[in-house]
């Protein structure tokens, strides 16, 4: 499980957090919702390695991540599919899934059979090169790459962006059949709130860096000056 | 101020500082000297005032800079009266080099583009004066160095027009290839430019009555006198001076500056790449001819071995040291080069190095390149760029 | 009939260009290496293997054995490779992009002034591993001596053995990422700043292979300038084929060399190296990022 305490970030003269507290449970996806500039990529960013923190804490299972590199949190068991997805477009699918399973423990091709059977789009892709996917099949990619070194948690950024409802539908199947299966720690970064929050166990919602609600999933989609201000819904 | 009475200040104080020029040159060369002191405080004082007033600086800024080169000149044409012949032998050289490194600090700074090759371009200029002078029997002293501008202009024109349409480096090493081809070039046509020894200068450049008078050499021919090729120099360099300024604050200056930094805004406004950045070439290679011109006038030859690669690095060292984009920053290279032998010479004696042996014939490039290094890496604005910092940092306090 | 040809004058150039050609391949491809993790172009790329061959064989009396002193330069120049990267580059990375090109050029300077500062300007021959005398083919010289062969076979080897690492191991796959996309590969685990190092230390393990070869051809000889000429053409068939193209690298080097021959044996040798310039600048005018490189859009 992630434990975020107090954290704040700035960047610079921009307080992007400020004193965000959250607890993200195994086993449970914890959806962080809010309107752009709330402050959501760079929490996962963070969590992540990739940007410094100037108060508060980010822990994994009690182990503090502040102040290790990336490359050493990832390694931890974290895996992040940034904003954008970050597939490299001038690999093949094998070899974006290849250099996800880099800091995978056991053999390379039982991994890489084990996503080709979760995502079989991918198999049929598997020596094209990234760029020739589209935008539901280079998600998959992504969540492939991701989960091709058996982390424990799963920070995903945006996962529906750019894409059709259905295959956002089918995306979030995905990742609460996932979570389920392998028992992650999942914080689910969406601007898409409906979607999120059908598939979330418990939701956090950011406002200009603060944390305006903290609560299940089913509470904060049922209050209505929530969801009137800050998840733009309207009924 | 109304405007009518700073019309009226800036026109006495004007013609009050080109008359106190003028008579401080006169009166120095033939040795009336307290009056010619006295004129040049004048000078100083009417530039100065006039200078210093920032609206008369904002309403006529061509003025205020002809008064500035002006001055500058004239202090400098009088420190050649009192000087030795060494020392204005390399203020000569120095003055000179500022020339070409005003060039490149121009192409660098204002248009962002970078040249590994103003060695070469220097090439053109020496050599066109030379071999100009050499089919000629007289010769106006500034038609041959018009001659090397237009030369440089030209063979700037032929390397910038494929050079618009490429990035930092391949420029740069499109530009090294030009620098490395130049000597392959020279000699293709050996016939003209004498091979490997290359070309004399005979007498057959002469300058005009009416300047031999100012400056009192007391014979047409440029050979003799050091301090009066020093005057030459210095002229030109401030003519170069002035006319990099306007460049700089004019229109096309500002359209060049909004390339380096946003080309992608720079088309949307309508400002043509190609264009800014041809020109900007053209002008580097013209002012870095001047420079190789002048050279000529003041060895009285050109020597290939002179203008190869390692002199486009030295160059392009100055001008980072200097500063890149800035006119002080030109002036400090010129110095720093024209004492740079002399300074060496004093390292490998007070270090107790040979100086016939190998560490001291390469510390010239052992020191250029590391001071190179050094300023790229912790002092990426130059000389002029530290000095315009504590400035500013004074000015805050 | 069969000897005839192979001993003709154009046959003679070809091989001759070839021999050369390889040459600048090897060095447009350590140029390519650098450019492809570091986006630096590396102007002191010939002095540094220059060094790295000087250290080799000036370090080791001269009668040592020529493969002994060839795998000390290979080491050295890995060394310095890294180094550079570490002490030098990494002060520049997200700089303007005039600085890394001056820092490098600063660099080429003091590197040439030391190694003539420690070692003179004078001339070293090197030993020569193989003959240099032609072979013959009924009683008429064919232009390829052992050595040529050899030079072209080392060449080749190494240009084959780069691919392969790159293409096929773990660690090439993680070089490409972190050229490609180095903020996501450092969330995939990939150590970045490691491979940028061991981009540097790849080409200059190429550029030492090679500026051994070019000095231990017996009519060059080892001078601090020796690279320079060499560097030149390089780089010439380094941007005739795209910095971010190997393959570039190869074919461009190797067309280069074939042209250059000719140039010299039938025009002039001087023209040769304004035929490469002009070259240069009809190919940058035609595709100013490289014959063999997918142009990029430029994303706004």
């Amino acid at each position: 499980m992630i434990d975020v305490r107090e954290l704040s970030v700035a960047y610079g003269a921009v307080q992007a957090l400020r004193s965000v507290s959250f607890e993200a449970r195994t086993g449970e996806i914890t959806a962080v919702l809010g309107a752009n500039g709330a402050g959501k990529t760079t929490l996962l960013r963070t969590i992540s390695g990739l940007v410094p923190s100037q108060a508060g804490t980010v822990t994994m299972d009690g182990r503090a991540l502040g102040g290790m590199k990336p490359e050493d949190i990832v390694r931890l068991g974290v895996g992040h599919v940034p904003e954008g997805r970050g597939v490299i477009a001038e690999f093949t699918v094998e070899e974006n899934l290849r250099l996800g399973a880099m800091i995978a423990k056991g053999s390379l091709s039982d991994a890489l059979a084990e996503q080709y059977e979760r995502f079989p789009v991918l198999g049929e892709r598997r020596k094209q090169h990234a760029a020739t996917l589209s935008g539901g099949e280079r998600q998959m990619l992504a969540m492939a790459r991701a989960m091709i070194a058996a982390p424990s948690v799963l920070l995903l950024d945006e996962p529906s962006l750019g894409l059709a409802p259905m295959v956002t539908a089918q995306l979030m199947h995905v990742i609460h059949d996932l979570c389920a299966l392998k028992d992650l720690t999942v914080i689910l970064v969406e601007q898409n709130a409906k979607s999120a929050l059908r598939i979330a166990d418990r939701a956090v919602v950011l406002y200009l860096g603060t944390v305006v609600a903290n609560d299940t999933a089913a509470a904060v989609g049922a209050d209505e000056k929530l969801r009137q201000y800050y998840l733009g819904l309207v009924e | 101020m109304g405007p009518r009475l700073m019309r009226s200040r800036v026109v006495w104080t004007t013609s009050l500082t080109l008359l106190a020029v003028l008579v401080s040159m006169f009166a120095t060369s033939s040795a009336r000297s307290g009056l010619g002191l006295s004129a040049f405080f004048v000078a100083l004082l009417g530039g100065g005032s006039l200078i210093s007033s920032t609206a008369i600086r904002g309403a006529h800024p061509v003025v205020t800079r002809a008064l500035i080169s002006l001055v500058v000149v004239d202090v400098t044409l009088l420190a050649t009266f009192r000087l030795s012949a060494t020392a204005n032998d390399n203020l000569a050289i120095g003055a000179a080099m500022s020339i070409v490194l005003l060039g490149l600090s121009f192409l660098t700074g204002s248009s962002g583009q970078i040249s590994l090759g103003n060695g070469a371009f220097m090439g053109v200029g020496a050599f066109t004066v030379a071999i100009w002078a050499n089919h000629h029997a007289t010769t106006p002293i500034a038609f041959v160095l018009v001659l090397a501008v237009i030369a440089g202009a030209l063979v700037g024109l032929l390397l910038g027009l494929p050079a618009t349409r490429l990035r930092g480096p391949y420029l740069a090493g499109m530009t090294l290839a030009f620098a490395v081809a130049f000597g392959a070039i020279l000699n293709l046509f050996g016939t003209w430019t004498g091979g490997d020894s290359g070309l004399q200068l005979p007498e057959a450049i002469y300058a005009p009555r009416w300047l031999i008078r100012i400056f009192g050499p007391g014979t047409s021919s440029l050979t003799y006198n050091s301090a009066w090729l020093a005057d030459i120099a210095v002229l030109v360099t401030g003519v170069a001076l002035f006319f990099m300024a306007n460049l700089f604050a004019s229109r096309t200056g500002r359209a060049m500056r909004l390339v380096r930094d946003n080309d992608v805004a720079a088309e949307l406004v309508g400002i043509s790449l190609p264009r800014t950045r041809v020109i900007a070439f053209v002008v580097s290679a013209a002012y870095a001819a001047l420079g190789g011109g002048l050279w000529t006038l003041i060895n009285n030859s050109v020597t290939p071995s002179t203008y190869g690669f390692a002199l486009s690095i030295t160059i392009l060292s100055l001008v980072v040291i200097g500063g890149i984009g800035t006119i002080p920053g030109a002036i400090i290279g010129g110095i720093i080069y024209a004492y740079s032998a002399d300074a060496i010479a004093w390292i490998t004696a007070h270090t107790g190095l040979n100086s016939q042996g190998n560490v001291a014939s390469q510390l010239n490039g052992i020191i250029f390149g590391g001071l190179l290094i050094l300023t790229i890496l912790f002092a990426p604005m130059g000389l002029a760029g530290i000095v315009r910092h504590w400035w500013a940092a004074r000015a805050r306090k | 009939m069969m000897d005839t040809f192979l001993t003709s004058r154009n046959v003679a150039d070809v091989l001759g260009g070839l021999t050369n050609g390889v040459i600048y391949s090897l060095v447009a491809l350590s140029l390519v290496l650098v450019w492809r993790s570091t986006r630096i172009l590396n102007f002191a790329q010939g002095a540094m293997a220059m060094i790295a061959t000087y250290i080799g064989f000036a370090v080791l009396a001269p009668t040592t054995n020529y493969w002994v002193s060839m795998g000390i330069a290979i080491l050295a120049g890995m060394v310095l490779g890294g180094l550079t990267e570490r002490v030098l580059v990494r002060g520049l990375y997200g700089k303007p992009e005039i600085n890394p090109i001056v820092a490098m050029v600063g660099f080429l300077l003091v590197l040439e002034s030391v190694a003539a500062a420690i070692w003179s300007t004078s001339s070293r021959g090197l030993p020569t591993p193989f003959s240099i005398v032609d072979y013959q083919l009924a009683h008429k010289p064919v232009a390829l001596s052992p050595f040529a062969l050899y030079e072209i076979v080392t060449a080749l080897v190494v240009m084959v053995f780069i691919a392969l690492l790159f293409q096929y191991t773990k660690v090439g796959l993680q070089l490409r990422a972190a050229a490609l996309a180095p903020e996501v590969s450092r969330l995939l685990g990939v150590r970045v700043g490691r491979m940028l190092t061991l981009g540097w230390i790849l080409s200059t393990a190429v550029g030492s292979i090679t500026a051994v070869l070019v000095a231990s051809n017996y009519f060059t000889g080892l001078t601090p300038t020796s690279m320079d000429g060499v560097f030149a053409f390089g780089f010439i068939a380094a941007a005739i084929g795209g910095l971010d193209s190997p393959v570039g690298a190869l074919v461009s080097g190797v067309a280069l060399g074939i042209i250059l021959q000719f140039v010299g044996d039938y025009l002039n040798s001087n023209a040769i190296i304004l035929v490469a310039l002009g070259m240069l600048v009809v190919s940058l005018m035609a595709r100013p990022n490289g014959v063999f490189t997918r142009s990029a859009q430029r994303r706004v």
